[in-house]
C-alpha cells in the first residue's frame, strides 16, 4: 500500500478562545491527528492575510483561521474585522487556483475542545484528500508570480 | 533597537510523564542544538518546581542567554512562572516565550514518533520567534477599590459581608426584589437540620445594614466594560413605584391591594398580591409593585394601596434608571435552577396531582408557606405513605448528565421532615446514596434508625392507573429492588421528585456579559478545577456558590468566602500590570490614512494633526492588533506580536530546507 | 468444595461484538425492568440479563430472554444510553448460531428462509390479495412502490388493511405502482429475534430487487417495516425514502385528496400507539389527526400513551411465540381500553391488528372493534365503500 499522505497544517488562532479551547482538549486529553500546529496570536484581528499566503507559499497544505465565537470576542469585535477579511482571501486564493477548502475560518470557544478536535480532524481529512498544495507549480502555471 | 546577537538557551520539559510518556524529550533537546542562535538546551524532569526555575536563572548566567524558551505546558498556564523567573535573572520577561508541548501535543497524540516530530516543531516555531522578541515595559495601572457581586444568594452574601468586613466597599447586585436566593426557601437544612431562615435572615440582614455594603435589589447587570482592576459596570435598576427612602415598610399597601398573581417563591402553590414582598422576611422590606399584576397599570384605576400609604411613599410614574459603577473585582454568584420536572414525563409532574417536586416540599413544609408547614396531600390528607425519587434528571444522559449532588442529602432531610411530622412510611428509591459531606453519612444512618425504607433502583414510572385494589386511589410507583432482582409497584399518596440542578437559563448570557466560559454541563467555568476554583478565563472575574456547578450551602458558603478572598486580594495590592504589548506607530511609514482608526475596539487611535500621522493611545490600547493586520503600508507594530516574528514562525515550521 | 461462579469476559466481549457495545456503561439502576411493560404482568428483569451479559455469567441465555418484545421502552429511558434492545438481539443471535434458540421461532426463520415470509405462505402467491383490487405495476414512472408487509399479505385479518390501503390511495390519486411478488420480508422480527444471518439474506436480495427496478420512495403499511427500511438498510447500501400510510393518509386529508365525510359509527375510539411508529419513529400526531378528521368520532387515550405507551407485546418475535393468556399485554390493555367505555380500538401496525384481534377472542368481546386506522379512513371515505 502507498503510504498516505499527511498534510502539514497551520493553525492561526487567537489566545482566548482557540487557543484555550485546543488547551482544553489537551486537559481533556481528547485526541486528534498530529497533523496540525498553532501559532498564537492575541486576537484572530491580528491575522493578516499575508500569513495565510506565507504558510502556503512556504509550504503549508492548507490553513485554518479561527477566533471567538462572533459576540465573544475578548477584544469585543476583532473577529468582525477577521471574518470582513476572510471573503478577500478566498478571492486571492481563486486568483492561484487554489481550492477553498485549503483556507478555513470557525469560531471555537475556550469550551469547545471537542470542536477543535472535531475541526483539527475534518481539515486534516479534507486537505488529505486535496493532495499536497505544490505552490510552486501552481503559481508557475497561473498568472501571478 | 539593535540587540545583540541571540543567545537562545531551550528547556524542554518532562513534565513527569505527562510530557516524556509521549514526546522523546532527549530528542526535542537534541534537534533544538541544531537550530540556529540556539546556545544551551536540556531537558529537566518538572520545569515549573523550584529547581526547574532555578535551572533557567543559572543557565541565563552562565550561557550569557538572552533568550528563553521553555517547551512545556501551555503558556496560558506558566508563561507568568517563566517570566518571573526570567525577570529574576535580570532579563527582560518579554524576552522569554513558550513552547506549548503538552496541551497541544502530548496530551493529544498517542503516535510516538509523531509527536516527537511535532514538538520539535513547536520549539523550532519558538525559537524563530525568539529571536525577533524585543524587551517590553510593564505598566501599571491602579485598581479601584470596590467589588461588584452578581446574585444575593447565600454565595454573594457570604463573598459581600467578607469583603465588606475587611473595609472594602462593595456593590450587592440581585434581579429579585429580595437577597437570599434558593436558601430563602428552604424550610429545614442538612444534616444539622437548623432552621434555613433563622441561620439566613441575620446574614440578610446584615448585608442590607452594613456600611460599606450598597444593595442594589430588583436590579440586572446591563453591560460589562473594562478589565480586571478597571470595570465599568451598568446596572439597570427597575421600577418599582415606591420610593424606598420614603416608605416605612409597614406593608398596609400590600393588605389592601384587591389584585392577585402567582407567587414564584411559593413555587405557584400559593397568590401572593399585585404589590407585594417576595416573602415575609425579605430584605429589603420595601414592597414593590408588579406591574403586571397591578390592574392600574391596565386601566388607569384602583390605586387602592395608595391611598392607605400614610407617607405617601407611591411613585406611579417611577421608571427603570441605569446606574454606573465602577469596580476593580467582579464576583459572580447567579445560583443555580432546576430541570423543568415535567421534561422527564414518566413521572407524571403535572398531570398527577400529588407529585411534587423538592422544593415544592420545602414550601409546604414551612410554617410560613402554603399549607402553613402541614404535609398534606393536595386534598388536604395527611400521606400515609410517601415515596422520595432520586435522580430525576440527574445522571441521566436523556436530561442532565452529572450528580447534582444535594438531593440525596435532602431526600434524607425530608424523609425525617415527613417521619417528625406524620405517621406516613417514607420511600425512597435511589441509584446510590451519596453522603459525602461532613456528618452526611452519619445523617444516613440517623434515618436508617428512623425507619425510613429504602429501595435500591431507580423509579421508572408513576402511574395512577390501578392494577390491584390496594392500588386504587394512589400514585403506584414502578421500580426494581435491584438487590432483590424483583419488579416492585408501591402505592403511595404523595410522590416527592428530586429533580436536577441545572444552570440558570440566561447562563449564556451571562457568561458572555463577563467573559466566562462554560462547561460542557452549562456551568461556568473555573480556570482550573483544582487548583484555581473561583478564577475564570477574564482576569479579575471571580466565581462563587453553584452558578460553578450543583453544591450545597456548606460548599457554596466556603466558595463565596474564597471569592472574596482572591478579590480582596486583587484589591489589597492595589495595582495591576496591563499589557505591555501593545501596539505602536512607525511614523515613517504611517502615510496618515486612518484606516487603522476605524478597526479599533477602544478608539485608542489618535491622529497626530502636525505629522499628519496615526498616534496609539498606550493606555486604552489592549494589545489585540487587528490594527496591525490592517494596516495597508504595514506602518504599525503589534508589539510581541509583530509581523517580523511570526512570519518567522511560520517559515520556520513550514518553509523547505535548503 | 462448590462451584463458584466466576465472570466469563470472553463471553461479554463477544455480546459487545455481535452489536451489544453499549453494554458496559449500564450502572445497574433498574429503571429498565421497572419501564418493561412485561412487569405488569409477570416478572421481567432487563437489567439482570444486562449485568449477566456484562460479566459473561451463566444464566444471560435463560427463558427471559426471548421474551422482550423489542419495543423500546427501556431504551428510552435508560439514563446511561444503553441499547438494550440490541444487547438482546446480540444475545438472541450468538443463541441462535449456536442453534439453541426456542423452537416455535425456529419454525418461524425456517419458513422465512423458505418462503420469504414467516406465515408459511406459498412465495408465488405473494400479491394474491391484491389480485382483485388491480393495482398497476411499479414503473419507472412510479413515484412510490407500495411494499406489502407479509403479514399484511398473507394474514387474513390483515389483508383486510391492505386492500383498504389500495384503494384509498387509488382514490387520492397517489402515483403508485405494486412491486411484482418477488420482495420478501423486511427481516425486521428476524433480525431481533435473533436471525443476523437470515436477516443479511433478506436484506440483500431486497435491495438487489428494489435497486432494480429503480425504487426510491416505498410506502409501507407496517411500523417494522418502516423502521427496517428507514433505519436499517442504509447500513446495507439500501437507501429509499419510506412513508408509512398512517402518515401519508395524514398529509392527503390535509391536501384535500381524500375527503372523510361518513360519519362515524363505531362509538368512542381509543388509539393505540405501536412502538415501532410511535417511540421508534415519533409518528404520534399523523394518526391522531386522521381519526380527529373522522366526523362522529370521540378519540380517548389509553393512561400511559405516546413515549410512554405499553407495549402490545407482539415485537421481537413475541408475535410467533406463545404467551398464557393472563400474561398478555395485548389482553391487559384492551381490558383497560373497555373501562374507559371505547368500543373500537385503533392502532396503525399489523402485528398490533393481529395481537389485538387475538386478545378480542380471548376476552371475548363480540362487539368490540379491532381495526386500522386505514381502514377507519377507508369506511369514512365515501369513494372507497362499500369495501
Ligand atoms: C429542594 C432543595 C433542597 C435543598 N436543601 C439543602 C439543605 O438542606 N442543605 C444544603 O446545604 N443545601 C441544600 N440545597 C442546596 C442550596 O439550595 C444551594 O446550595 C444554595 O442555595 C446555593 O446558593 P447560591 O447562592 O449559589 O445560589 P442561589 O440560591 O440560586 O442564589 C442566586 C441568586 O442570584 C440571583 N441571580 C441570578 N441571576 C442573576 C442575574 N443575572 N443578575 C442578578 N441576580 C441574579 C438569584 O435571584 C438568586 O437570588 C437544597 C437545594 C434544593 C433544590
Ligand atoms: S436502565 Fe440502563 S443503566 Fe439502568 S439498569 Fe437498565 S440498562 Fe442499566
Ligand atoms: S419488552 Fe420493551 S421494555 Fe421490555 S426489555 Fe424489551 S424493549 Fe425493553
Ligand atoms: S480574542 Fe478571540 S477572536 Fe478576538
Amino acid at each position: 500500500m502507498a503510504e498516505q499522505f499527511e498534510p502539514k497544517i497551520a493553525v492561526l488562532c487567537c489566545n482566548w478562545c482557540t487557543y484555550a479551547g485546543a488547551d482544553l482538549a489537551g486537559t481533556s486529553r481528547m485526541k486528534y491527528a498530529p497533523n496540525v500546529r498553532l501559532i498564537r496570536t492575541m486576537c484572530s484581528g491580528r491575522i493578516d492575510p499575508s500569513f495565510v499566503m506565507t504558510a502556503l507559499k512556504d509550504g503549508a497544505d492548507g490553513v485554518l483561521i479561527a477566533g471567538c465565537h462572533p459576540a465573544d470576542c475578548h477584544y469585543i469585535n476583532g473577529n468582525h474585522k477577521t471574518m470582513r477579511r476572510f471573503p478577500v482571501l478566498h478571492t486571492m486564493l481563486a486568483q492561484f487556483g487554489i481550492e477553498r477548502d485549503r483556507v478555513r475560518l470557525e469560531w471555537i470557544s475556550a469550551s469547545e475542545g471537542d470542536r477543535f478536535v472535531e475541526v483539527a480532524n475534518e481539515m486534516t481529512e479534507t486537505v488529505r484528500k486535496l493532495g499536497p498544495l505544490d505552490w510552486k507549480s501552481r503559481t508557475a502555471a497561473g498568472n501571478v508570480a | 533597537m539593535k540587540n545583540d546577537d541571540p543567545r537562545i538557551g531551550v528547556f524542554v520539559c518532562h513534565c513527569g510523564t505527562n510530557i516524556a510518556g509521549i514526546v522523546n524529550v532527549d530528542s526535542v533537546a537534541a534537534a533544538a542544538r541544531t537550530m540556529p542562535f540556539v546556545v544551551h538546551a536540556e531537558e529537566y524532569k518538572f520545569m515549573c518546581s523550584d529547581p526547574g526555575q532555578a535551572l533557567v536563572r543559572d543557565a541565563i548566567l552562565k550561557h550569557r542567554l538572552n533568550r528563553v524558551i521553555v517547551a512545556a505546558c501551555s503558556p496560558r498556564m506558566h508563561e507568568p512562572t517563566f517570566r518571573k523567573a526570567t525577570a529574576l535573572a535580570g532579563l527582560n520577561p518579554y524576552l522569554f516565550e513558550m513552547a506549548n508541548i503538552r496541551e497541544h501535543c502530548s496530551w493529544v497524540h498517542t503516535d510516538k514518533v509523531a509527536a516527537t516530530e511535532k514538538a520539535i516543531d513547536l520549539v523550532k516555531s519558538a525559537v524563530a520567534k525568539a529571536r525577533y522578541l524585543e524587551p517590553l515595559e510593564s505598566r501599571y495601572v491602579n485598581v479601584e477599590p470596590k467589588v461588584l457581586i452578581v446574585g444575593g444568594g447565600v454565595a454573594g452574601i457570604q463573598a459581600a459581608l467578607d469583603i465588606a468586613n475587611g473595609g472594602t466597599k462593595v456593590v450587592l447586585v440581585e434581579r429579585q426584589q429580595s437577597i437570599g436566593g434558593r436558601m430563602a426557601q428552604l424550610d429545614k437544612t442538612f444534616p444539622t437540620l437548623d432552621c434555613s431562615a433563622c441561620i439566613l435572615t441575620p446574614k440578610m440582614v446584615q448585608a442590607a445594614q452594613h456600611p460599606n455594603i450598597e444593595l442594589m435589589t430588583y436590579s440586572e447587570i446591563e453591560e460589562v466594560k473594562g478589565y480586571v482592576g478597571n470595570f465599568t459596570v451598568r446596572i439597570r435598576r427597575k421600577a418599582t413605584f415606591i420610593d424606598p427612602k420614603v416608605c416605612t415598610a409597614c406593608g398596609v399597601c400590600i393588605d389592601k391591594c384587591p389584585w392577585k398573581a402567582t407567587s414564584s417563591f411559593e413555587e405557584g402553590l400559593s397568590k401572593r398580591k399585585a404589590v407585594y414582598r417576595l416573602f415575609p422576611q425579605a430584605v429589603p422590606g420595601i414592597p414593590v409593585v408588579d406591574k403586571d399584576a397591578c390592574k392600574y397599570f391596565e386601566n388607569g384605576k384602583c390605586k387602592a394601596c395608595e391611598k392607605f400609604c400614610e407617607p405617601h411613599a407611591f411613585r406611579w410614574d417611577d421608571q427603570d434608571k441605569i446606574v454606573e459603577e465602577k469596580v476593580g473585582a467582579i464576583i459572580v454568584a447567579t445560583g443555580y435552577d432546576l430541570i423543568d420536572p415535567k421534561l422527564p414525563s414518566q413521572y407524571g409532574y403535572g398531570k398527577l396531582k400529588n407529585v411534587i417536586t423538592g422544593i415544592e416540599f420545602e414550601r409546604i413544609n414551612n410554617a410560613t408557606g402554603p399549607t402553613a408547614g402541614k404535609i398534606v396531600t393536595k386534598e388536604g390528607k395527611e400521606p400515609e405513605s410517601v415515596a422520595i425519587l432520586h435522580c430525576i434528571g440527574s445522571r441521566d444522559r436523556n436530561h442532565c448528565e452529572y450528580c447534582s449532588r444535594v438531593c440525596c442529602m435532602y431526600a434524607l432531610k425530608f424523609a425525617h421532615l415527613i417521619k417528625e411530622k406524620t405517621k406516613a412510611t417514607v420511600y425512597n428509591f435511589y441509584i446510590d446514596m451519596r453522603c459525602f459531606g461532613k456528618g452526611y453519612e452519619e445523617f444516613y444512618h440517623r434515618l436508617l434508625e428512623e425507619g425510613v425504607k429504602f429501595i435500591r433502583g431507580k423509579a421508572a414510572y408513576v402511574t395512577d392507573q390501578a392494577l390491584t385494589d390496594a392500588e386504587q386511589g394512589k400514585l403506584i410507583i414502578s421500580a426494581e429492588a435491584t438487590t432483590l432482582g424483583k419488579t416492585l409497584r408501591v402505592p403511595v399518596d404523595m410522590v416527592i421528585l428530586a429533580n436536577a440542578m441545572t444552570p440558570q437559563k440566561d447562563a449564556a448570557d451571562v457568561a458572555r456579559k463577563f467573559g466566562i466560559g462554560r462547561s460542557p454541563d452549562g456551568f461556568f467555568l473555573e480556570k482550573h478545577p483544582k487548583l484555581e476554583p473561583v478564577s475564570t478565563a477574564t482576569d479579575g472575574v471571580y466565581l462563587a456558590g453553584t452558578c460553578q456547578g450543583p453544591k450545597d450551602i456548606p460548599d457554596t458558603v466556603a466558595q463565596g468566602a474564597a471569592a472574596a478572598s482572591v478579590a480582596m486580594s486583587l484589591i489589597q495590592r492595589g495595582t495591576v500590570e496591563v499589557e505591555a504589548a501593545t501596539a505602536g506607530v512607525i511614523d515613517d511609514l504611517c502615510s496618515g490614512c486612518k484606516i487603522c482608526q476605524d478597526v479599533c475596539p477602544y478608539s485608542a487611535i489618535g491622529y497626530e494633526v502636525d505629522k499628519r500621522i496615526a498616534e496609539i493611545n498606550a493606555s486604552l490600547c489592549k494589545g489585540c492588533g487587528t490594527c496591525a493586520a490592517t494596516c495597508p503600508s504595514s506602518a504599525i507594530v503589534a508589539k510581541h506580536f509583530n509581523d517580523q516574528q511570526i512570519l518567522a514562525q511560520i517559515h520556520a515550521l513550514y518553509a523547505q530546507e535548503g | 468444595m462448590r462451584d463458584f461462579p466466576s465472570p466469563l469476559i470472553e463471553v461479554s466481549e463477544m455480546i459487545a461484538d455481535s452489536g451489544g457495545s453499549s453494554l458496559d456503561l449500564c450502572y445497574q439502576c433498574g429503571t429498565c425492568s421497572g419501564t418493561c411493560p412485561w412487569n405488569l404482568v409477570r416478572d421481567f428483569r432487563v437489567r439482570n440479563i444486562i449485568s449477566l451479559a456484562q460479566l459473561g455469567l451463566e444464566g444471560y441465555e435463560g427463558e427471559d430472554l426471548w421474551l422482550c418484545a423489542t419495543c423500546n421502552a427501556c431504551v428510552d429511558r435508560c439514563p446511561r444510553g444503553v441499547e438494550i434492545v440490541d444487547v438482546i438481539r446480540s444475545v438472541r443471535t450468538i443463541i441462535t448460531q449456536a442453534g439453541t434458540s426456542p423452537k416455535t421461532l425456529g419454525a418461524v426463520l425456517g419458513s422465512v428462509k423458505a418462503n420469504g415470509n414467516p406465515w408459511s405462505g406459498d412465495s408465488n402467491a405473494r400479491l394474491a390479495w391484491a389480485e382483485a383490487l388491480q393495482a398497476r405495476p411499479f414503473t419507472e414512472r412510479s413515484e412510490y412502490a407500495f411494499f406489502a408487509c407479509c403479514t399484511q399479505a398473507y394474514d387474513a385479518r390483515n389483508v383486510k388493511v391492505g386492500r383498504a390501503a389500495l384503494k384509498l390511495l387509488k382514490a387520492a390519486g397517489v402515483n403508485f405502482g405494486m412491486l411484482d411478488g418477488a420482495e420478501k420480508c423486511c427481516g425486521d422480527a428476524v433480525r431481533k429475534a435473533g436471525g443476523q444471518e437470515l436477516f443479511d439474506e433478506l436484506s440483500d436480495s431486497n435491495i438487489e430487487m428494489l435497486d432494480a427496478k429503480g425504487v426510491k420512495k416505498m410506502i409501507v403499511g407496517s411500523p417494522h417495516c418502516l423502521n427496517t427500511f428507514a433505519k436499517e438498510y442504509p447500513d446495507k447500501g439500501g437507501r429509499y425514502e419510506v412513508v408509512h400510510m398512517a402518515s401519508l393518509l395524514a398529509e392527503l386529508i390535509k391536501s384535500r385528496k381524500l375527503r372523510p365525510t361518513r360519519t362515524f359509527d363505531g362509538g368512542k375510539v381509543v388509539y393505540h400507539d405501536p412502538c415501532y411508529l410511535g417511540r421508534q419513529n415519533q409518528v404520534y400526531d399523523a394518526p391522531r389527526e386522521l381519526l380527529k378528521a373522522v366526523p362522529g368520532l370521540e378519540l380517548l387515550e389509553f393512561a400511559r400513551n405516546r413515549q410512554d405507551s405499553v407495549c402490545c407485546g407482539g415485537g421481537g418475535g413475541r408475535l410467533w411465540m406463545e404467551t398464557p393468556i393472563e400474561e398478555r399485554l395485548a389482553v391487559l390493555k384492551l381490558k383497560e381500553a373497555v373501562k374507559m367505555g371505547a368500543t373500537t380500538l385503533a392502532t396503525a401496525c399489523p402485528y398490533c391488528v393481529s395481537m389485538f384481534e387475538d386478545a378480542k377472542t380471548a376476552l371475548d368481546l363480540d362487539s368490540f372493534r379491532v381495526a386500522d386506522v386505514t381502514e377507519i379512513i377507508a369506511d369514512a371515505v365515501e369513494e372507497v365503500r362499500p369495501s
